[in-house]
């Protein structure tokens, strides 16, 4: 019984945890757009307005949650409970550290790129459940963006599957440090399975997932909707896209699930091509600083450390590229990022029965 | 064990109460959005049988990819379309509906007549398959013995499938190409 109690737990604060993160995240985006404007941002809320996503969060539960009265109830209200579950599900096969997984899923990888294509029928429902001309474009909008960025993504995924020969995102993730099973060579030449840190990594493994890794980076920017791939909610255009006409709670599930959306995809690259939970710091000679830094909590800094990093490229390309064009945007995915991650795909069979 | 019979049971009526939604609603985009339920409880019964893969497969092609595109051709079709095609003649019971009826009543028959025969609990593949220590424990990697077979053992359609889709594709590529001004 005592083991149920266990996962209602993790499950509580997994969902803590992407609360607590999309506040963080808010407050961040905030600033570091200020700065980038030359701006202040929040000042006025709490020291350096830390306070201010509290205070929004509590002005938007208290907030009236209007149904308009020719929208399809159901599919308004459930859209962006979909919309946030499908991303917070995914959340469950993520390793945090060594031995430290919610759920221990031999296929987890392909299981948390199937939860994140339910995210598109949310959006889906969403737009059609408002009745209203710029959701729905936005909506179809949007599931077009994804489901052609699924493609290259899946390629560059698969790449790096390749050589790691697992789907068990915590064999993938021990692979790539002093902790590993079998024999790491840096660039495929000089073996680092006792130096471990950077040099195992599996974008060093095999420098050509370095190719993959951006690959993946860009389709992941398609997939949560983020600049410069936002012309899902282009303000300019569509008002807010897809979630125009939500307010209350239901606007906050939908910033909520944004924000979760970023950090897993965030997480999944780091999982794949960054190490995830090893340290970056490698053994020298008597310095043993690799062994000294992997354990679970060095892990859950590294994870989180790592994965913040890469939310907070996602922000600085947010605030400092033009957002394109939709055909400029089918233009990238299919004829630039999709053959090259076939070239990377291709690579990786040939390191991996020559190299490795 | 109790357990997994009870998640089994309550699946079973997910996915059977929205397969009657989706088939009886008049509401046709709603409908389309009650059969990604029934989808979704199908995967849940495929992961109570132990095939994860398919399980998962199953949420990636018709979830991600076909039920996505069919929300497609409803959007873009406009409200007055699907107007005229919620507006059927509303009869339970007519002429045009008996080729249904047959049918479901001969599928129904060849179930129950499959059941009747076969004695599920004391099967003899199933005697063998455990005798021969050739079973699915909760543990094993599903993937690699997939994938070791499409190799290997079912080649052949393996190849014949990708053929069909690389058809598909290209007739796909055909049809959407523009015509050269004549």
């Amino acid at each position: 019984m005592s083991n149920y109690l266990i996962y209602f737990l993790v499950a509580a604060g997994l969902f803590a945890f992407a609360a607590l993160f999309a506040l963080f995240g808010v407050y961040a985006e905030r600033k570091i757009s200020a700065y980038i404007q030359d701006r202040l941002g929040p000042t006025e809320t709490g020291k350096f307005g830390a306070l201010q996503t509290f205070a929004d969060i509590l002005k938007m539960i208290q907030k009236e949650l209007i149904i308009p009265s020719k929208a399809d109830k159901w599919l308004f209200i459930l859209a962006p409970v979909i919309i946030f579950v499908a991303v917070y599900m995914g959340f469950a096969a993520m390793p945090w550290g060594p031995g430290l997984v919610p759920s221990k899923v031999n296929i987890g990888l392909y299981y948390v790129f199937a939860i994140i294509s339910i995210e598109t029928l949310g959006i889906l429902m969403a737009g059609w459940g408002s009745n209203n001309k710029y959701s729905i474009l936005g909506a179809m909008r949007s599931a077009a963006q994804i489901i052609s960025y699924e493609i290259p993504a899946g390629f560059a995924i698969i790449s790096a599957v390749m050589i790691a020969q697992s789907l068990d995102l915590q064999v993938i993730s021990t692979q790539q440090g002093v902790q590993s099973g079998e024999t790491i060579k840096f660039f495929g030449f000089w073996d680092v399975t006792n130096i471990g840190g950077l040099l195992s990594w599996n974008i060093f493994r095999a420098p050509h997932l370095i190719v993959a890794f951006v690959i993946y980076f860009i389709a992941s920017l398609a997939e949560s909707n983020r600049a410069p791939f936002d012309i899902p909610e282009a303000e300019s255009e569509l008002v807010a896209g897809f979630h125009t006409e939500y307010s209350g709670l239901g606007f906050a599930f939908v910033f909520l699930a944004e924000y979760s959306m970023m950090f897993l995809v965030s997480m999944i690259g780091v999982i794949l091509f960054l190490g995830a939970w090893n340290t970056p710091l490698p053994n020298m000679g008597a310095l043993k600083l690799a062994d000294w830094t992997t354990n679970i909590w060095w892990g859950i800094f590294w994870v989180a450390i790592k994965s913040l990093a890469l939310v907070g490229v996602q922000m600085w390309i947010r605030w400092t590229l033009p957002r394109l064009r939709v055909d400029q945007l089918m233009n990238l995915c299919w004829k630039v990022l999709t053959p090259l991650a076939f070239a990377c795909m291709l690579i990786s069979g040939i390191w991996r029965l020559w190299l490795m | 064990m109790m357990l997994v019979k009870v998640m089994f049971y309550i699946l079973a009526a997910i996915a059977l109460g929205s397969a009657l939604y989706v088939a009886a609603a008049k509401n046709l985009v709603r409908s389309v959005f009650m059969f990604f339920v029934t989808l979704f409880a199908l995967a849940g019964l495929y992961v109570l049988a132990l095939a994860d893969f398919v399980a998962v497969t199953q949420i990636v092609i018709y979830v991600g990819g076909i039920l996505v595109l069919i929300l497609f051709a409803f959007m873009l079709s406009g409200r007055e379309t699907l107007e005229v095609l919620q507006q059927q003649k509303g009869k339970f019971i007519s002429l045009s509906k008996l080729p249904a009826v047959l049918l479901a009543l001969m599928f129904f028959v060849v179930m129950f007549v499959a059941l009747r025969q076969v004695n599920i609990n004391d099967a003899d593949w199933v005697k063998t398959a455990v005798a021969e220590g050739n079973i699915m424990k909760p543990d094993t990697v599903l993937v690699e013995s997939i994938g070791v077979n499409l190799m290997t053992r079912y080649l052949l359609p393996f190849e014949a499938i990708s053929i069909l889709l690389l058809f598909a594709l290209v007739g796909a590529a055909h049809l959407s190409r523009k015509e050269p001004q004549a």
